[in-house]
């Protein structure tokens, strides 16, 4: 029994079959004894049955019919075959006509498939039981399996459908044995169409139940009438596009895209879904370390392309991190977290992202424009999720216009291109391909996808690339910010997967990393890689405890070229002395994360050579503010206990409304 | 004509109902259960090459007795579902002659659904083509078996005409609709946890018991009931079982064949 006054939302109405009706009026013209499909008989052991038709006949006469040619006529044919209207009787469980002389019989209209009756598990378990009771035990492997799945979900009613059972089979035996057989043969037939054996497509194949009964006639309320408006309405404003444009663009995506469509060109080296065979979602994994060749090719046919293949971010990212510009991407992914992320840390987030890209003398400053400055500072007074969209546009326009065509000529790009391996087609007797049927198994659980996501966040975080332009001597008053590897975040369930941001929460001794990872000239300022953004509120604590504002005279370009190492200890100094002065500052004084001295015995040689390096590379606003170590560079006075704290980044808004706290 | 099936179908009333023992309601239900599943062979037939006017009165005469039985059985076991002083054990029982009867009906009415499309669909007063299934016999034995009636004469209607047979359409639509109202209904009244039912029956059914069900069979069964002391009975009855184990050892065969 099922329940019948359920009212809740769920779908369970099947999609609207439109080509069944159309199918039952062919299977109807069929029938006609003069213009139909002649019939024969088929003969059995003892007994001789009429209306047997053979493939050939069945697809002559659709050629006749359609006046069209074989090959289509038995792609129709086969599709009769697949919903059940016609069903052969030799190969039964193989749905396809075979154009030679096998025999095929009409279903009865009663196993037609409807659109409106859905086909029953009960109907289902009592054929079992019944071809059980035929067969006395000796069914096939998954008809025994689904014997068993539906004992223990229809327990309730199992006395029914055996009772049921014995009786349609003892009804059967009343009849006539021709007719019996018949009727066998209709009811396999029905049952392979609707409860596939496994290996085989079914053509009843539909996707999602839906919420509506499509059925139903929909009554004329005012409210209907109401939406058809509404929906009208919108469909006259619909933005249009000349239909050459359209039409060159559809030419054009297909053209591309023609070889990696698995339904078009075999996919390399074989479709799992028709072979079982997983060697190409292995190849294909997201963070694979060497790429296919299809898959980079890819990558150029747009920079969209190349930022939603996770292997390809992280090529680009490893081109900007060589070319010292990997702040636009950190940003773009930070917008995407934002935008993809929990409402609960959206906030705090959107400050992040302020203080690390946006503001003035932000460690990992990025180059927008004025006007979205403008719109976006203003925005975040009352952030939401797509606060920084236009910021995140006018950064992905740049990357793209940019680094993008830079990134195609590059060394990495072309490196990336000549190891990605192109494997080789795979083919499978019917022997193997039942082999790997057997062996399928499912893929990971999603919980293990996401630990493993994690750990590669991680590791990125670990190892993360290091940006020059924060390490000038404007932006870096802390060194120990400038491996700032992205948004200190603490749950990172909130992301889709989309960003692989690495994640600063989690780094390991940034010093050993950090000097392993990058080359020689950076190394003196591979400072610390702490959670950088943590230690900003922390500082910003400190600052705004040692509370005393600092004058902030403008530098000028030309003082870039004084010796940094200076600047590194002295800032190394400096960060010991905050540590020392403000007892909050927990996390700063943790130590571990702090280690000045070890970058000591670099040459000075080098500071000059980079200093220079620094000259072409660094990009700063005219009137950065400037901290209080560098005003105390220029004005030469005595290095030691600095004055104040660390002029922190003060997000505007904050200003306007009390500051409290941190940000 | 059809027996008056449409009245309103009224609640088992009072205690005194509930004095039929649940073996009346288990034979019921399961003679029930018979008639659908001979329904279903008969509907398999419609629309197809046996499709005839008598198949269409076979279908009728086996509906209305389906439904006479569905009318008592329902009465009933709400009845006794309903009488609060039942002990448990009975109430176990009822409880899976319920849940047996509900998935009957239920399947029934599928059954007169798909009836009532395809018989619109191929109607016998258009002449619309048949399909050609293959099917030659008539389906006499198993109204027969369904009706319990041994000796059946086929109704040779000849084809009926549009208006009689749209009338028999609207019939049957109407004694859907019954059924469903029925079924509405059961499901208000009576509240049974379908999780606390447990089958008790085997999960196989047992295939030595099933063989051996014609006709001549059921006969014998039948009226083996009330025997009379006379001679000739006593020798028909010899005869009869002489005959009936020919039949056991010939069905025995044609499993074996088939």
């Amino acid at each position: 029994m099922t329940i019948r006054n359920v009212r809740d939302h769920g779908q369970r109405y099947r999609p609207r079959m439109a080509c069944l009706k159309k199918v039952e009026a062919l299977v109807l013209e069929m029938q006609d004894p003069k213009t139909g499909v002649k019939s024969q008989t088929q003969r059995l052991v003892i007994t001789t049955i009429p209306h047997a038709i053979t493939g050939e006949d069945i697809v002559a006469w659709i050629v006749n019919r359609f006046k069209i040619d074989a090959p289509e006529a038995q792609s129709i044919g086969s599709m009769m075959v697949a919903f059940g209207y016609i069903y052969p009787l030799q190969d039964h469980k193989r749905l396809i006509i075979k154009p030679d002389s096998s025999l095929y019989r009409f279903q009865t209209p009663y196993f037609w498939p409807a659109q409106q009756w859905p086909v029953e598990d009960t109907d289902y378990a009592i054929y079992l039981a019944k071809r059980n009771i035929r067969k006395k035990g000796m069914l096939e492997l998954h008809e025994q399996e689904q014997y068993n799945r539906l004992h223990k979900w229809m327990n309730h009613k199992w006395d029914f459908i055996v009772m049921q059972a014995k009786e349609q089979y003892r009804a059967g035996k009343e009849r006539k044995k021709p007719d019996r057989v018949v009727f066998d043969c209709q009811e396999r037939a029905y049952w392979v169409v609707h409860r596939p054996p496994p290996g085989t497509v079914s053509a009843m194949d539909y996707g999602l139940d839906r919420l509506m009964d499509p059925n139903m006639e929909e009554k004329k309320t005012p409210d209907y009438y109401r939406r058809i408006i509404i929906f009208t309405h919108q469909c006259i404003m619909r933005p249009r596009v000349k239909s050459s444009v359209s039409i060159g663009a559809i030419v054009k995506y297909a053209t591309t895209y023609r070889q990696h469509d698995p339904f078009l060109c075999a996919c390399l080296p074989s479709n799992p879904w028709l072979t079982d065979d997983v060697t190409y979602w292995d190849l294909n994994k997201p963070n694979v370390e060497i790429p296919t060749k299809m898959r980079v090719e890819r990558w150029t046919f747009s920079f969209g392309e190349l930022l939603n293949d996770p292997r390809g971010r992280a090529d680009f990212r490893l081109f900007l991190k060589k070319e010292f510009s990997g702040e636009n991407l950190a940003f773009w992914e930070s917008c995407e977290d934002l935008k993809w992320g929990a409402a609960v840390t959206m906030k705090e987030k959107a400050q992040q992202i302020y203080k690390t890209f946006l503001a003035r003398g932000a460690p990992r400053w990025i180059n927008i424009d004025g006007k979205t400055m403008e719109i976006t500072v203003k925005g975040l007074s009352h952030p939401h999720r797509y606060v920084l969209d236009a910021a995140q546009t006018h950064i992905y326009m740049l990357m793209k216009k940019d680094s993008y065509g830079r990134y195609l000529k590059s060394p990495v790009f072309k490196d990336t291109q000549k190891k990605a391996i192109s494997p080789e087609p795979h083919r499978f007797s019917e022997a193997q391909l039942e082999q790997n049927a057997k062996k399928r198994r499912p893929s990971l659980s999603p919980i293990l996808l996401r630990q493993q996501e994690e750990e590669q966040k991680a590791k990125l975080a670990a190892s993360g690339p290091v940006d020059i332009t924060q390490l000038c001597r404007f932006t870096a008053p802390v060194p120990h910010l400038a491996v700032y590897t992205g948004i200190c975040e603490a749950q990172t369930n909130a992301s889709p997967g989309l960003m692989t941001l690495p994640n600063s929460a989690a780094c390991p001794s940034p010093i050993s990393v950090a000097i392993d990872s990058t080359p020689a000239s950076e190394r003196r300022f591979d400072g610390h890689g702490g959670p950088a953004s943590a230690h900003f509120p922390s500082i910003a604590e400190s600052a705004e405890a040692s509370a005393s504002e600092e004058s902030q005279p403008p530098a000028s370009r030309s003082r870039v070229a004084s010796s940094l190492s200076r600047l590194l200890r002295r800032g190394c100094v400096a960060q010991s002395v905050f540590a020392s002065l403000s007892p909050k500052c927990a996390v700063a004084a943790g130590g571990g994360k702090v280690q000045p001295l070890s970058t000591e015995p670099l040459t000075q040689s080098q500071p000059r050579r980079i200093a220079n390096f620094f000259q072409i590379k660094v990009d700063i606003p005219p009137e950065c503010r400037i901290y209080p170590i560098d005003s105390e560079d220029e004005e030469e006075e005595s290095p030691g206990a600095a004055r104040g704290g660390v002029k922190e980044i003060i997000c505007p808004w904050e200003t306007v409304t009390k500051q409290d706290g941190a940000g | 004509m059809p027996l008056c099936n449409n009245k309103v179908a009224d609640d088992g009333s009072g205690p005194g109902v509930s004095a039929q023992p649940p073996e009346d309601g288990k034979a019921m239900v399961d003679s029930l259960i018979k008639v659908v599943a001979c329904h279903r062979h008969l509907a398999s037939c419609v629309g197809g090459s046996t499709d005839s006017a008598s198949l269409r009165q076979e279908l009728q005469k086996t509906r209305e007795r389906a439904q006479s039985l569905a009318v008592s059985c329902r009465h009933h076991l709400t009845a006794q579902l309903r009488d609060k002083a039942l002990p448990e054990d009975e109430r176990k029982e009822t409880e899976l002659q319920w849940v047996a009867f509900s998935s009957c009906l239920e399947l029934f009415h599928a059954d007169m659904s798909k009836v009532f499309k395809m018989g619109s669909h191929f109607s016998l007063a258009n002449n619309s083509a048949m399909v050609q299934t293959g099917m030659q016999g008539g389906t006499t034995e198993v109204t027969a078996r369904a009706l319990s009636q041994p000796d059946l004469q086929p109704s040779a209607d000849g084809v009926p005409t549009d208006s009689v047979e749209r009338l028999e359409l609207s019939q049957l639509e109407q004694e859907i609709t019954q059924v469903d109202r029925t079924l509405e209904e059961m499901e208000m009244k009576v509240n049974v946890l379908r999780w606390t039912v447990e089958a008790r029956g085997p999960q196989y059914a047992d295939p030595v018991s099933t063989d051996s069900a014609s006709l001549a069979m059921l006969s014998t069964d039948e009226e083996g009931g009330g025997h009379r002391c006379s001679r000739s009975q006593v020798f028909v009855a010899m005869l009869l079982c002489g005959v009936a184990t020919v039949a056991v050892v010939l069905s025995v065969c044609v499993v074996y064949l088939a």
